[in-house]
């Protein structure tokens, strides 16, 4: 069966709320495998203000699973978490979105994706950005009246964390570099058992910041995507060097190759960009149409 | 790995999972939430929706069949499953391709050598001739052959450079207007002729064959209700209304033809019948699309047989082991338009259920909410009927196809129905114009 790669909202305003989220992300693990899970997010209600806050996170999910056997998946998670003691339909404690499926776009009576709200919300988009920084410039655009809702809830000893969390490192080290550019920090180390991560900054953190927002306010409006995706079966590679997720080219560049029947058959940029994501392993196989890698233009 | 899409694919997923092989799928981008991609073990996708890029895609099927480290292929039927070249590049790459050697599909695959080598064997063919030089060489084969006669174009099909010659006050224009026709159509204006059989019965014969000289039969298939074009509609065993000496002929006839070319795994040789006159047409070097009604009649699994034969096993018993029981029809489940020219429908199947019961068994790739791409061909479903005698499996097959509800699309169910209520079929006598004369009468 192919694999896709689905991001998942997870939110809840009841109960045992840090434990709704783990029990959520336990259930998910058998729609797929966990690829990563952003931090948790408190987020203020708004308009019903005796409600109490959200909590809000995001995950990314490999599944073989259809999107609509994802969402049945979804409701049957949630009426699972739902029910209480003595009571055999209790109410919806907790909610899960599908956001993103490769790069579907569905809309039928039972499904959106992208999800309708993604692109307003800062509970949704903050998490995924965490994820996928393909979703910062859309973050940041966002007005600062939004983005002040959410608050970033600090680890509590990893507890809630999936084992496949300490997988995704990479994604924690972004996490961390998001976190040291948006503070005066230089230096953050986290320890925890035998897991130590030490991020650093290189540069002046006001001359990043500078850049950073210059660019932001240009993305918001020029930046497009393209995803280049396999055009044959194959064993795919990496070029080498190999190239790197975040590094840009001023002009077209191999990037990979992939190997049918004893010919190697190029990758390339199409052109200058920024490669944001690599969507296969080195040396995998791929199948017609597989996401191999995703470029920013512009 | 089954390379393939549909009820086809399924079947032979079955049969593998019988038999603890593992599966690969391949599938287009249209297909990508097709059954046979969730059944099989793993599937890759192979090219967008029309065939030609995707299941007919030699290099990423051979590609894909590589790096999932399969050692056979089935071909199914349709697509790569007569092509001679693809058996060859399969066993090029360390694949076992799942039917007979490629020189034995290219010999038979071709009508003109298929019908040389047949004769070989002491099988008749259709009288007719070569490639014809002149009119007058025509006058001189249709006197001797005998009227009425048929004009073919050698690059000929779909009908086209195709003229029926009643009598020699006939020949001169229909040469002519034939030899433009092919010209216009094929860029190849040659011409061949052949006697023209007035409402044959289609009947094939099935065979298996194993790589140590075995050859049986599995009996024989009746299936002369075709619609326009010569697609079949309903398939039927044992051929009713049949002189047993004409079946017994056909069978020997069938045995003869493949030990003659060194034949093996499953097969089907089709014949026209005419009275009791029997004319080798082709033969089709693959499994069939109505093959269930000849596992339901001889109680056997001939895909599971394909497999152990291509896995070079012996066939373990021999023609006095087979014996046919009781009758098994099949109506073939089209999505199309009967009313409009039999016109492909497209869409989603928004309600759906099969019939069950005793003696009914049913083949589709089907679901409830399954869309049904529009670049393939438009079967969607066997439903096939056994009895132990013809009544009860007719019986059967419209009770089956009353309690069948496929809602989104049409279907050639009420068709079925029809043919199936027509005294024609009912006492058995019908012959492969029984269709369209129904049609015209409408």
């Amino acid at each position: 069966m192919s694999e896709h790669l689905a991001y998942v909202g997870i939110g809840t305003n009841a109960g045992d709320r840090t434990g709704n989220l783990s029990r959520a992300l336990g259930e998910l693990r058998n729609a797929g495998t966990l690829a990563a899970i952003s931090s948790t997010y408190r987020t203020a209600p708004w308009g019903h203000l005796d409600q109490p806050e959200f909590l809000n996170l995001v995950a990314s999910l490999r599944t073989e699973l259809s999107p609509h056997e994802l969402l049945d998946a979804f409701l049957a998670i949630e009426r699972r978490l739902g029910r209480t003691a003595g009571e055999r339909w209790g109410p919806r404690i907790v909610d899960l979105d599908l956001l993103l499926y490769d790069d579907l776009t569905i809309a039928d009576e039972r499904l959106r994706v992208p999800h309708e709200h993604l692109a307003e919300r800062a509970f949704v988009l903050v998490p995924l950005a965490e994820l996928d920084e393909r979703f910062a410039a859309m973050r940041d655009a966002l007005p600062e009246s939004e983005l002040a809702g959410v608050l970033r809830v600090e680890r509590e000893g990893g507890t809630m964390m999936a084992p496949e969390f300490s997988l995704a490192i990479s994604e924690r080290v972004r996490a961390l570099a998001d976190f040291l550019s948006s503070g005066d920090a230089v230096r953050v180390r986290i320890v925890r058992e035998n897991d130590e991560i030490e991020v650093a900054r290189r540069q002046p953190y006001a001359a990043r910041a500078r850049r950073a927002n210059d660019r932001t306010a240009a993305d918001a409006t020029r930046l497009r995507f393209d995803t280049i995706k396999a055009d044959l079966v194959g064993i795919f590679h990496l070029s080498r060097p190999a190239p790197s997720e975040g590094e840009t080219f001023d002009a077209d560049r191999e990037l990979g190759y992939i190997e049918a029947l004893g010919i190697r058959t190029p990758v390339h940029s199409m052109g200058a960009g920024r490669l944001v994501r690599i969507g296969a392993a080195d040396e995998s196989p791929v199948e017609y149409g597989q996401a191999l890698f995703s470029i920013a233009r512009g | 790995m089954i390379a393939n899409r549909g009820e086809i694919a399924l079947r032979i997923n079955r049969a593998c999972q019988e038999l603890g092989v593992l599966t690969v799928a391949i599938f287009s981008e249209a297909d990508r939430d097709s059954l046979h991609v969730r059944q099989a073990d793993e599937a890759f996708c192979v090219g967008p929706g029309p065939a030609g890029r995707s299941y007919l895609n030699i290099p990423n099927i051979i590609s894909t069949a590589l790096i999932t480290r399969c050692d056979a292929i089935h071909p199914g039927y349709g697509f790569l499953a007569e092509n001679a070249r693809f058996a060859e590049i399969c066993s090029d790459h360390g694949l076992t391709f799942i039917g007979p050697e490629p020189r034995v599909i290219a010999l038979m695959g071709d009508k003109a050598s298929a019908k040389n080598v047949v004769r070989e064997a002491g099988v008749p063919t259709t009288p007719g001739t070569g490639v014809l030089s002149s009119v007058e060489e025509a006058y001189a084969a249709a006197e001797s052959i005998g009227y009425p006669i048929l004009l073919k174009a050698t690059a000929g099909g779909g009908g086209r450079g195709m003229r029926v010659v009643n009598d020699p006050s006939e020949l001169q224009r229909a040469y002519a207007g034939a030899t433009a026709e092919a010209e216009a159509s094929f860029k190849d204006g040659r011409l061949y002729l052949e006697k023209l059989i007035r409402a044959p019965r289609h009947i094939e014969v099935q065979v298996l064959g194993d790589d140590f000289g075995n050859v049986v039969h599995l009996g024989e298939r009746d299936c002369s209700i075709q619609k326009p074009a010569h697609q079949k509609l309903i398939e039927e065993t044992p051929a009713p209304n049949l002189a047993p000496a004409v079946r017994a002929s056909l069978h020997e006839m069938a045995l003869r033809a493949c030990r003659h070319v060194g034949y093996t795994n499953a097969g089907t040789l089709e014949f026209l019948s005419a009275g009791d006159d029997v004319y080798f047409m082709e033969m089709n070097t693959r499994i069939q699309v109505e093959h269930p009604v000849t596992e339901m009649a001889y109680n056997i699994d001939l895909v599971k047989e394909q497999i152990r034969i291509a896995s070079g096993e012996a066939l373990g018993y021999g023609q006095s082991d087979l014996a046919a029981r009781g009758n098994a029809i099949e109506c073939r489940i089209n999505a199309e338009d009967p009313r409009n020219h039999f016109a492909p429908a497209a869409g989603t199947v928004s309600k759906l259920v099969f019939p069950g019961g005793p003696g009914i068994r049913v083949d589709t790739h089907l679901y409830a909410g399954a869309t049904i791409p529009p670049y393939y061909d438009s079967m969607i479903a066997k439903v096939v009927a056994y009895g132990d005698t013809r009544e009860i499996a007719i019986a059967r097959m419209e009770r089956a196809l009353r309690e069948t509800v496929i809602e989104g699309v049409q279907t050639t169910i009420e068709l079925c129905l029809e043919v199936l209520a027509a005294p024609a079929f009912r006492d058995g006598r019908y012959n492969v114009e029984f269709l369209s004369n129904e049609l015209a009468l409408r």
